[in-house]
Formats: structure tokens, sequence, C-alpha cells
């Protein structure tokens, strides 16, 4: 599904957010990115999501190569990706409904079809209840799953969550991650960043550490041996 | 298997074909609830644009009406022959009837030289000192009203009658009214410049109002953005918008205009009471007003696709 090799990311101005990163995660895969803040786990998923491009290396996505693709293609392939933010992203000037909605709405789906799926997505998620609600009246939590809901509705192959507990306390930190697994038990393959370590030594999925945009620990199958020994000499 | 998959998850064809009209539909009534819901905004951009066409619109109209007055006028043009003292009434009129019968003449009148003097005396108040006159001093007229009132072909047949041996003064009044052709053509040429200017004038404000309303929508096209919308699907509520900016400009500027004309259409009656004349005043035609609505609209169209080249493709996600 995602294939990085020898990935490098430098910005402008010279910091290097992501340092000859390699990896490969299977179709059907449930990993973490974990690691300090700026260790260059939002730039990971904003390559997978066609957000920016690498500077070195190589980025795959399905096999597509997202270094060369051209600019009118990437509505389609993120097409099969769903992505959430830690900051929800709502649109605060419509309903829950027509949020969640938004992505087949994009994607030219009937109004039938569209409401159905839609409510499917909010029942996953347990907010069918609030589908006429208006996100500002909804708590941190609720707006997470509504921001979840949207991302699934058009069942991606791929989910992207970009610290999707950051603001939450911990129980509805450990829901939100069990909507996760749900989703990557019927088959989707899902890539969380969190630093919330104890939530994810629960989990039991693989890990994907950074530190300082280096890949330091990769429990992957694929992973590099050389790479695992960071964490057992204790570097990290 | 990445192409296999996207294939699968596509809507059948004949519901996407359907879906894509659907969209459009949408954003046009979309777009259209964006700018009811917020109507101070709708008003004041629509009133700028009304008002800003109302003035070319208002102008075209103005000179529409001269123009028909000129035509009225171009084709009252006469020449009056005055006819050599010595020529009696009977070789007056025969030469009339041979002059009637020239090709480019429509129309000729005779007046006798008895005439002309019952004529002078009765409107002219110099009746008693005409009396004290031994001769009458009045030529027979024969008046000509070409049947062309192009400006080459009347000067041509003034110049063929003035060449007649009874002939003494050919006489075309007409100088004044190609003065005022000039004065017209002028004009003409001023609307055009003004009217291009104004256009642009609404170009640029309906490109600054989507301009605002891209910058107020950035949140949305971001997040639209990274669920797979195209850049057409983001494009086209700005462009519905844009469409019905100038479409409600357009009906206001006639609006505008009509109510202007009805506000002079009370003093003009009464200047035709003075003058006797018939002039009605000429509004809009059902040609004008589409081609007013259309171009506005048009406008509209143009001048949210500029805004929105210039500003969409800049908001990316980061």
């Amino acid at each position: 599904m995602i294939e990085f090799h020898n990935v490098t990311k430098r910005y402008e101005g010279g910091f290097e957010a992501l340092n000859n990163v390699s990896l490969q995660l299977d179709d059907g895969q449930m990993a973490f990115i974990t690691g300090h803040s700026g260790a260059g786990k939002s730039t990971l998923l904003k390559i997978i999501a066609l957000i920016e491009k690498p500077t070195r290396g190589q980025a795959l996505l399905n096999r597509v190569n997202l270094n060369t693709l051209p600019r009118q293609r990437i509505p389609q392939l993120r097409r099969n990706i769903g992505i959430i933010f830690q900051d929800h992203q709502l649109l605060f000037d419509r309903p829950v409904f027509d949020n969640v909605a938004l992505p087949l709405h994009i994607q030219g789906y009937r109004p039938q079809e569209i409401a159905k799926r839609t409510r499917a997505a909010l029942d996953k998620v347990g907010l069918l209840h609030k589908e006429k609600s208006m996100p500002i009246t909804l708590s941190g939590g609720e707006q997470q799953r509504v921001g979840i809901a949207r991302a699934v509705v058009h069942k991606p192959m791929l989910l992207l969550a970009d610290e999707p507990t950051g603001n939450l306390d911990p129980v509805l930190s450990r829901e939100i991650m069990q909507i996760f697994v749900d989703f990557n038990q019927v088959g989707v393959t899902v890539l969380v960043a969190s630093h919330d370590l104890r939530l994810i030594d629960e989990l039991d999925k693989p890990r994907l550490t950074l530190n300082g945009g280096k890949l330091i620990l990769n429990d992957l199958n694929h992973s590099d041996a050389d790479q695992r020994n960071g964490i057992i000499d204790g570097s990290y | 298997m990445a192409r296999t998959n996207t294939k699968r998850r596509r809507p059948p064809t004949t519901n996407r074909i359907s879906a894509y009209l659907l969209h459009h539909l949408q954003s046009l009534v979309f777009s259209f609830g964006k700018i009811y819901h917020a109507p101070a905004t709708t008003i004041m951009t629509v009133a700028v644009i009304g008002i800003t066409l109302s003035l070319p619109g208002g102008f075209y109209l103005f000179l529409k009406n001269i123009d028909a007055l000129s035509g009225d006028l171009r084709s009252s043009t006469q020449i009056s022959l005055y006819l050599d003292l010595k020529t009696s009434e009977k070789q007056a009129r025969a030469l009339e009837k041979s002059i009637a019968a020239m090709d480019d003449v429509a129309v000729t009148r005779f007046i006798s030289r008895e005439q002309s003097l019952e004529d002078f005396r009765r409107d002219s108040g110099f009746g008693k000192s005409i009396d004290t006159l031994s001769s009458n001093p009045l030529p027979h007229t024969i008046v000509v009203e070409p049947g062309d009132v192009e400006t080459f072909t009347v000067r041509s047949l003034q110049n063929r009658l003035q060449a007649m041996p009874e002939v003494e003064i050919a006489k075309l009044d007409t100088e004044w009214l190609e003065r005022l052709y000039t004065i017209i053509e002028i004009a003409k040429r001023s609307v055009t410049i003004i009217t291009i200017l104004f256009a642009f004038a609404v170009l640029l404000i309906i490109g600054n109002t989507i301009r605002l309303d891209i910058q107020n929508r950035y949140q949305e096209i971001i997040v639209t953005k990274l669920i797979g919308a195209t850049d057409a699907f983001i494009r086209r509520p700005f462009l519905y918008g844009g469409i019905w900016y100038g479409l409600l400009g357009g009906v206001t500027s006639w609006l505008i205009v009509e109510i202007g004309y009805l506000a002079i259409s009370g003093p003009l009656a009464r200047l035709n009471l003075l003058y006797k004349s018939d002039m009605n005043l000429i509004t809009f035609s059902f040609q004008d007003f589409i081609v007013l609505i259309t171009s506005s609209t048009l406008l509209g169209l143009a001048g949210s696709w500029i805004a929105v080249a210039r500003h969409l493709n800049q908001i990316e996600p980061t």
C-alpha cells in the first residue's frame, strides 16, 4: 500500500523533516507513527496525502509514484484515502450530516446513496442522533468522531490520522483508537501518528518511531534489523 | 490493483453524468442561496454593478432616441427651388411635372407666386407694407422631397436642379443637420468608450467580490481539496456566484434606466405638446434587454473566472 524508499524531505530554509526514511506498509496493516513533536510524523503523513512532495527518494501509494504524479491526478488518488486531523477540520457553517456527506458529494454519488452511506458512517461512530446538529454544539470527542465518519464514509482503502486523540481525555482517546482498530479489522489499512505511548502500548500494533526525521524503529515485517537495534540499545 | 479498486469504487457512468448535472444544479442553487442569505453584501454588490451598467445603458437609450429623432428630421429633407421671376406659371407647372418624374425625387409641391404672397401676408404680419408694393417680388416655388435622404445623392440632386435654366436658387437647408450628425457620431463613439470602461469596472467589481468570497471560504476549500475535490468542483460555485451577480446587476441596471426614463417622460410629453410633435420616447426593446442581461451575466462569469484562476490555485493544504 505505502512504500518509502530513502525519502528525505527538506523544507525551504534547510530544515530536514525526514531523513532517508524507508518503509513498507502492506494492504490491511495497521501501524502507529510515534516520536516527539517535530520528529517528522506529520511530514510523513503529508507525503502520503500528497500535501508535500519528497525532496529526495521515492514515495509510492498503491504503486503510484507520488513524486511525479501530475497535479490533476491528485484528487482521484486522494479519494482512496481518508484523513483525520487533530483539529477535526470540520466545516462549521453546515450540520453534521453535510460535513460527513462531503466526500460522497465530491465523488458524485446520488442523493439517496449519499443519505444511506452518511447515516451508516454516523451510526458507526455512534452519532446518528446528532446528524442535524451543528458541529459547534458538539463536544471535542464528538467532533473528532464526526471527522472520522467523514474520513470513512466513502470507504477508503487507507486511513491516515494525525494525532487524532491529541486534545481528548484518556477514555475518549481509547474509544477513538478502538474505532480505528475496528476499521482495520474489516480490511482498511490504517496509519496513525500519535505520541500517546501508553495507549499505543495497549493496542499491540507495529510502530514506526521517528526521531529528528530519522526512522529509528520499524516494527513492520520489512523492518531493518539495524533500525530495530535503536530501541534495544536505548537510544530512544 | 489500485486502478481496479478505483474503478470498482466509482458509481456507474450514467449515475456519474446525472450526478455531474446535479452538482451543476446544486452549485447554481447553492450559490444563489449563499448570496440570498447575505443580503447586505449582495445588495451592495448588485447595486454597484447595476449603477455602473445603467450609465452606458442610459447613454445608449439617449442616443437611440436622438437617432430616431434625427431620422425623422432627415426624412423631412427638402430642396426649395426658387424659379426665375420671368418664368410663367404654366412653364413652372410643367417643370414641376418633369422634376416629379425624376427617379430620385419622392414628392414635389408647387407654390405659386400669388400663394406665396398670400402666405407671407398672412403669416408675417407685414400685410400692410406688402400692399404698398407695386408688383409681387416673390418667385414661383417648387418644393422637392428627395427619394433618398443620403447626403451624397441629395447633394447631386441639388446640383442637377440648380443647373436647370428656370431655377434661380436650389436651396438645401440641411447643413445644421449634418452638424448634428457629426455630433451624434462623436457621442456614439464616446458611449462605446464609456461602455468598455464600465464593463471593465464591472469585471473588477465582480472579480473582487468573488476574491473576498474565496478568502472567506478558505477553510472549506482546503478541506474539500484534501478529500479529493477536483479544481472544477471547487471552482463551480464561485463561477455561478459571478453569474448571479452579473445577472442581478444587469436586471438592476435595466430597472434604473427604465425608472429614469419614466421620470423624464412627464416633461417630455409637455415638450411634445409645445412642439406639436408626436415623438415617442424609445425605451429598451426586448432585444436590448436580452443583450444587456446576457452581457452583464457574461461579465459576471468572466470576472469570477479571473478571480478564481488567480486565487484558487494558490490555496493548497499545508
